[in-house]
Parts: C-alpha cells; structure tokens; sequence
C-alpha cells in the first residue's frame, strides 16, 4: 500500500532518542526543593495524626467537661489542621494497654484552629470506657494523640437550603456550637435556627455561649426541655416533635434538617421528620454512633453462641483470641490488645475496612456503608460487624 | 527476622496490582505494600449517603465484544479476576457552545446555540461517516487514519507475536513517521479539515497532550481502541476491578499489607535490598517493582547521594502532566427527569485542543466532561436518582495563593462553576437535585494518590517524551537493576489500561531476572 504520510519524515524516527537523551543529560541534578502546592494544602489539612496537649479544662456539668487542646511542638506538631465546622477528631488512647479510639464533635470555631486551638466536649456515656477514662485521667498538661479532622456532616451551599433547622440533643450540641461560630466568623454562610433538645434547665450545656450567641441576632436558639415542669418563658416545653420543627421553619421555603444526638434521639427525630415529609437531600445526621446490643435488633439470626474466637493475621503475625458476640470484631480485637485501625466508629468511614476470610458476620443495617464489591469480595468494617461464627480475618495495621 | 520477599511491590494503585498479580501467580514470593486501607489508587469507589460513586474510570478500553475478547478483558480472564463488565457502544459527544461574534452557529437539539455539536458513534466506518455529516469532505482523511492505526496495531501484535502475521514490512516507514510527528502533523498531511480534527482529537484529555504535542502514532492507538468496539465499566465500581485484582493475589500466595506505607529504601552495596514501613518495619526483598512517582519516591525514600544523577535530571526535566478536578453528584431525581441522553459530553469553550490545554492554566476556564453513569449501568444508584461525575483539568500552580481556610470556599466556587457550565450547554438544571456532593480538588487528589500535584498522568506526553521513545529506552530509564517503576509515569502515561500494562511488564522483567538468577 502506498503511504499516506509521505511528506512527513521516517529519518525523524531516529533522531527521537538522542532528543530525549539530550533533553535529560541538559537539565539540573537535584531534588526539587519543597512539594508543590496541592500536596502542601492537602498536608496542611489532612496530617496522618496531631500532637496535643490539654491546656485548659471547662466544667459544663458534672459529667461533661470541655478540654482545650493546643499544639505539641516537643512532638512535631507545630500547627493545628484547620477543619470545616461539623468535623470530628479521633482521640486516640491506651488504657491499661488497650489501644481504643473514639471519635469527638469538634466544638470550637474553625476560626480556633488557626489559632492553635481546639475544643473537643466530652460528656460521660454510661458503661462507656473512653469518656470515663479521659474525664477521669485528662489534666492541663496531658499530651494526647488525635487525628485530623474528620467527617462529613457539614454544611455545603450546593447541596443544602440557605436555612437550615439545626436539632441537638445533650453533647449532641457540640457540631453546632463551631457551626454558629463559623457563621459569626463569616466563615461559614446559612441561616441558622438551633432546637436543643435538653431534659432540664440544669443539663444544658454551653447555656452561657449560646446566650451569647443569640444576643448577635445573627442565629435563632431555642432550648427545649423534656422534664421541666416550669419551663417559662422562652423555652419549649418537652421533645423535638414535628410541631416543634414546623413552628420555626420557613413557611414557603426550602429549608434543610441536620440532628446531632444520642441514638434515642435519632430513632425519636427520625419518625417525627417523616411526618413533614421533607426530601432526603435536606435531612442531614451525624454518625449513628458506637453501635452495642446487636441481639436486641430484629433481624438478629438465632441460635448464635455467646463467644467465638477470631484468628486475625495483622501483617506477617497471626493470633487467635475469643469475644463475646455482644461486641463488634472492632471492640474484640481491642480487648485482646491488638490495635486495628478505626476512625468514626459508625460504619462510615471504612477506615477499618478489613478482609473476611471465613465465617459469618452480623451488620446492622442502618450502619451498612460497605462499597458494593466489598459484598462481593467479603470485606467487612470491623467496626460494626459482630460475629456469628469463629471468623479468620485479614486486618491492616492501625497507622 | 521477618522472611526475605522475592518481589517487594510498593504501590497497589492499578500498575502495582498487576505486577503483584503477576509475580504472585508466577510463583515467586510477592508483598505488595499500600499506604492506604484498601487497593486501587484511583480505581476504587466511595460511599455518600445512598450513592456509590465511580471516582476515576471513564470507561475503559479493551472489554471486547461477545466476537471479539478485548485485551484489558483478556488480562483480567487470564488472571482468574473476577469483574462483571458493562459493555458500552459509543465514543463521546462534543459540544462547542457559541460564543458571541462566532460564525456558523446552529441550534442542536437542547435548544443551545452551539459551533460544535458532535455524537460520535463506534466503529470506524460509522465514526468516518458521522464526521463526513458534520465536517463534508473530511472521511477519507478519517478512514485513512484508521487504516493506519489498523495496520499499527497488526505490527504491534506482530512483535509481541511473530505467527500473527500479515505484517508489512512496509508499514514500518509509515510507523516510524507516526511516532516521531505530531497527531496535528499527521492529521494534516492527511487533508483532514481542521474542524474535523477538532472533533477526531476531543480524546487528547485522556492523555493530557493537545495535538500540537502529543504523537500522532500513540493518539491514533488510543483512539482506535476506543472507536473500534466501544468501551466498557465494571459493574461496582472500580473497587470492583481493585477488590478482583487483590483477591488472586491472595489466591496465588502474595501477602498484601494495607496501611502500610513505604517510609525507607534500605541500600546495601549501592542498590535496594528492602523496605521500611511505617517508620517501623524492615522488610527485605530482592527485587522491587515501585507504582508510585520518582518525585515522590527519591524525595522521601531516599538520602539524596543515593539517587541515581540521571534519576534527578529525568525528574528536573519533565513536566508533570495536567492533573484533575472532579465533582460527584449524587442526585434526586433520574437522568431523563433531568434530561441527559449520553453517557459522555465533552464541553469546551473552544475546539481546538490547544486552545483548551492552554485555557486550562487557569483553574476553570469551561471545559468539563460530563458523565452519567445511569447511561450504562442503570441501577448503579437507587430508584428515583441518578449520578454524575464533573470532571475538569489544571495545570501550572493554580493552588497558589490558596490557604488552607479557604479551600473550602475555593472549591464550592469551582464546583458552582463547573456545574452551571454543563447547565448551559446542556440546557438542564442540576444544582437544584442535589443530594449529595463531594468535590475533589488536586489537592484531594494529592492525599489520595500521593502524587505531585494529585496528578493521575504522570508526566506530559511531549514531543521529546512520548511513547515510543519512553519504551525504547525504558529499562536505561530505571533507577536500578533491580528496582522498576510501573504505573502513570511510565511509557504510556495515565490511564488504567496503561498501568495495567506498565505493571505486566514490570512484573515480566523481574520474573525472567528471578527465574535466571535461581
């Protein structure tokens, strides 16, 4: 066949090679000086782990304290990664050699964290480990590991309604104490109507701040209290209903939903949200939280044994330990002292996604986040699957 | 003393899993190491709400037809991997919306005022045809360019395999001018009409080289792949291809240790002889097959007197390809609620793929590649919604003045933009559907791929850098003879295929150096 690109040169062809040569034997021998700028933001925001020390201690009540954590230098940590109001931290911490992790609301402004601070709120969970430990052993001074800011439940402009109805309930306020100060400090830019949920006058917590709050007209606060008899004036008497909603919701407008509270309170909010019928882009939860008693839920299988052993290889090592089907492989590997990986606790994240390699699981299914070829592949969030059956799992180092 | 690896692979992106796939079904011990918990690199998925997003593949080329096994396909089958492919039978949509003062403008069927509006078929007859609709006197110049890239691929096939032939010994001269001119030079020297090329060159992005730059010998061989027999998806998302790939890895006895992140290259008489990980951990290994950039690597695994003076001088030398910016949308209601008819619309505010790669110095300057991935596979979302994915290209220093505090704000910006530019030009409304949005920035990229930039490309296909030449002189081009690089920098740059096969080949040279040395 004759050529259609006769014009063009072949003998170019060979010059190709010594072009390229050339080129390289030309340019400089050194290592390029500092990373560009897209790898120096996403550091600057998403550092593999932060450095802290408590620096101040505010009593909210006599199970709940604030804990102001600042940068520790002595251990790299020189800044503090900047966040989206709504994000959580991870704490990190070893009690009595288990390695356990949960995850904090983080409740000081955005504005804060450039100012070399964060607060995290830690309110006492009954039966619950880590917030037991932590307002037990936390002093000014204590050097703490977290990570970096974390999460999704945030406002984005694109997604959601310029007003936006925000319910809290109990510790469930601390999202929202950075989201109205965001909104003051012009970082952040929606109409908020705070609903917190409290059982009385003397359980509120950030009464004070929020007072403040208000006074800037900027953000509407309204408390509502589930077991006081005299309420008076400006408050709601009992739990965030429908009603209660649709009284401070815009009438002829989009309006978006977001709830932060203990799972009671999402199971109560969720069955009232569905009477106003609103569509799903503009109900927004937090994360469900540690998971416990899987064998109350319904379609919990029967005739599954009290414990179980698990033969988990971490890298190039493999142990075998026992858990009582009441905890999540997560919790059972911790007890034994094997330190997996975890962020959010909930299901979300995946940060503990792991290989199952034989034996059954139990997953709630509100706490399903799993990609579908994890099905498919049998991959598993340890954090809340709870075992049936002996199991044989394939689990990363924690980082 | 932990065991001594045959094969360390640093990397699971989708060059490291192939190496790894390789070495450990060829029998030698095989570790492959990954930062982060789950394989892939850009080949994996994400959760938002009710929606699984695809965050990377546009489609792929090489799932081949019931007639005709594709050679991605043909990889993955003789790997034992299982993924469930979704066939897909057309190229894309181009569509130049009218700027005022242009000339030749026309209404197309959404009711926009467009230069360019082009919905190209699969099938090189069929594609030769269409162009001869849209640009008269433009398909002979077409068939011939395919005729040139059929015959390019029977040498190709014929080198890998001497019994396939026919080849002809006289097509060389014609596969010599292709690798060392320009696609612009070629398509020229063939008549084509210029708003022909235009059209015939909208696939230029998938590389990142405009086609005054990019060779007309390896555009030709993408190009082909994708008008040939069309393209396809996995069913679940990449993380499906990922998951598959790491299941026969495991089958075949290779360790893969997720989280683990490659921190030290431990030297022992002047070349690699094992691994830190996590600060912590040594592993030793006799060979080294790395899916990460040289940038990257020599920057934080190595004391600078041990790089190799040509490692430095490749890397001062080269341009980081663009890099990428994409919005996931997960949306409330479906695509034909929201009126999408095609799977892939390329949107450009000018035609000329120069011009676009120039624009895209700027951070977004209205080129944006719309995608539904409804189109395919319709159930991929749940009743009632559908997905889209937003995607536009950078290059240069477009993050330079943005600080940490406004990144945020930077990227709904971007997002806003890119979101009412497909409104207009497809004439639809989105921003009011939206349930869930997640956008990702080069940046985001950066976490995620740990690449200069966060680009997927590895370095730009230039004139002096292309394909060709890149393979030619691909084992000079290894740091050591022990250690290769597999993935995105090497010689067919970005693309999943492209690592797919940078990593067979890598995996190739050290199975036949391991085999030997036993």
């Amino acid at each position: 066949m004759a050529s259609k690109l006769k014009s063009l040169k072949a003998t170019k062809f060979i010059s190709l090679l010594k072009n390229r040569q050339n080129t390289f034997n030309n340019a400089m021998a050194r290592l390029p000086e500092t990373p560009d700028n897209a790898t120096a933001i996403a550091r600057a925001l998403h550092p593999k782990k932060q450095f802290v020390k408590v620096a101040e201690i505010i009593e909210r009540a006599d199970d709940c304290k604030s804990f102001v954590l600042v940068p520790n230098a002595a251990k790299g940590t020189k800044e503090l990664a900047y966040f989206s109001a709504g994000k959580y931290l991870t704490v990190f911490a070893d009690i009595d050699g288990m390695k356990i992790t949960r995850a904090y609301s983080i409740s000081s402004s955005p504005k804060d964290a450039l100012n070399g601070k964060y607060m995290l709120t830690v309110k006492l969970v009954e039966g619950g480990i880590m917030s037991r430990y932590i307002l037990d052993n936390w002093t000014v001074g204590t050097e703490v590991e977290v990570s970096a800011p974390e999460g999704h439940f945030e406002y984005q402009p694109l997604r959601d309604a310029q007003k936006v109805i925000c319910l809290a309930g109990g510790s469930g306020i601390t999202p929202f104490i950075s989201m109205a100060n965001a909104i003051l400090d012009g970082d952040e830019d929606f109409d908020m109507t705070l609903i917190y949920g409290s059982r009385n006058k003397d359980s509120i917590l950030f009464y004070d701040e929020l007072e403040e709050i208000k006074k800037t007209g900027k953000i509407k606060v309204i408390h509502a209290l589930s077991d006081e008899e005299n309420c008076g004036d400006g408050f709601e008497k009992g739990f965030i209903t429908a009603e209660l909603i649709k009284k401070y919701a815009p009438e002829n407008e989009a309006y978006s939903v977001f709830i932060c509270g203990p799972q009671a309170m999402y199971e109560f909010v969720d069955k009232e949200l569905e009477k106003l019928g609103l569509p799903k882009k503009y109900v927004r939860h937090e994360m469900f939280g540690e998971f416990h008693n899987p064998k109350t839920q319904e379609d919990y299988p029967t005739d599954i044994p009290d414990t179980v052993s698990i033969t988990v290889t971490v890298k190039d090592e493999t142990k075998t330990v026992t858990g009582s089907t009441n905890d999540s492989v997560l919790q059972i590997l911790e007890k034994n002292g094997i330190s997996a990986p975890s962020r959010c606790r909930s299901g979300e994240c995946g940060f503990c996604h792991s290989h199952l390699i034989s034996g059954k699981v139990y997953v709630p299914e509100h706490l399903e986040y799993r990609r579908l070829a994890d099905h498919k592949f049998n991959c598993i969030h340890l954090c809340c699957s709870f075992p049936l059956t002996d199991l044989v799992i394939n689990v990363p180092p924690a980082k | 003393m932990s065991k001594k690896y045959d094969v360390i692979i640093i990397g699971a992106g989708n060059g490291g899993l192939a190496a790894a796939a390789d070495c450990a079904r060829a029998g030698l011990s095989t570790l492959l190491l990954e930062r982060h918990n789950i394989p892939g690199g850009s080949a994996s998925s994400f959760v938002r709400g009710r929606f699984e997003f695809e965050p990377s593949l546009h489609e792929l080329a090489g799932i081949g037809t019931p007639e005709e096994v594709g050679s991605i396909e043909a990889m993955f089958t003789r790997w034992g991997a299982d993924v469930d492919w979704k066939k897909h039978n057309s190229t894309f949509r181009l569509i130049v919306p009218a700027k005022k003062g242009d000339k030749d403008t026309f209404i197309n069927e959404n009711g926009v005022e467009v230069t360019v509006d082009a919905r190209m078929p699969v099938g090189f007859e069929n594609f030769a045809r269409k162009l001869e609709e849209i640009v008269p006197g433009s398909y002979e110049s077409c068939m011939k360019a395919f005729d040139l890239s059929e015959r390019l691929f029977k040498a190709f096939d014929a080198l890998d395999n001497p019994a396939k032939l026919p080849f002809s010994i006289k097509d060389l001269p014609d596969i010599m001018r292709m690798a060392s001119h320009t696609l612009k030079e070629g398509l020229d020297e063939l008549g084509m009409p210029k708003k022909a090329q235009d059209i015939f060159n909208t696939y230029w992005c998938y590389m990142g080289s405009p086609a005054s730059t990019f060779d007309f010998l390896y555009y030709m061989t993408v190009l082909h792949s994708y008008v040939k027999s069309g393209t396809g998806i996995p069913t679940l998302r990449s993380h499906e291809m990922s998951l598959a790939i790491d299941k026969v890895i495991r089958d075949n006895g290779g360790d893969i240790w997720y989280n683990s992140e490659v921190t030290k290259v431990i030297m022992k008489n002047g070349k690699p002889a094992g691994v830190v990980i996590n600060g912590e951990k040594e592993v030793y290994g006799k060979y080294f097959i790395c899916n990460s950039y040289p940038a990257v690597v020599f920057r934080d695994l190595f004391k600078e007197t041990e790089i190799p003076k040509q490692q430095l001088k490749m890397l001062n030398a080269r341009k980081t390809a663009v890099t990428l910016t994409t919005v996931y949308l997960g949306m409330n209601k479906t695509k034909e609620e929201l009126g999408i008819t095609d799977y892939s619309v390329f949107i450009a505010p000018d035609s000329d793929s120069d011009k676009q790669y120039a624009l895209t110095k700027d951070f977004f300057s209205g080129y944006c590649i719309i995608n539904c991935l409804n189109e395919i596979i319709p159930d991929c979302t749940p009743e009632g919604t559908c997905q889209l994915f937003l995607t536009t290209m950078t290059h240069g220093d477009v993050m330079k003045d943005i600080k940490p505090e406004d990144y945020k704000k930077f990227k709904t910006k971007v997002a806003k933009d890119m979101i009412e530019t497909c409104e207009k030009a497809l004439n639809i409304s989105i921003t009011p559907y939206i349930e869930e949005i997640e956008i990702a920035l080069p940046p985001t990229f950066s976490r995620y791929l740990n690449t200069p930039w966060g680009t997927p490309y590895g370095y730009m296909l230039e004139k002096w850098d292309s394909m060709i030449p890149r393979t030619a002189q691909y084992i000079k081009d290894q740091p050591f003879e022990n250690f290769l690089f597999c993935g995105a920098t090497q010689e067919r740059g970005d693309g999943y295929g492209c690592a797919y096969y940078s990593g067979e080949k890598a995996a190739g040279i050290a199975i036949k150096a391991l085999k030997e040395g036993k």
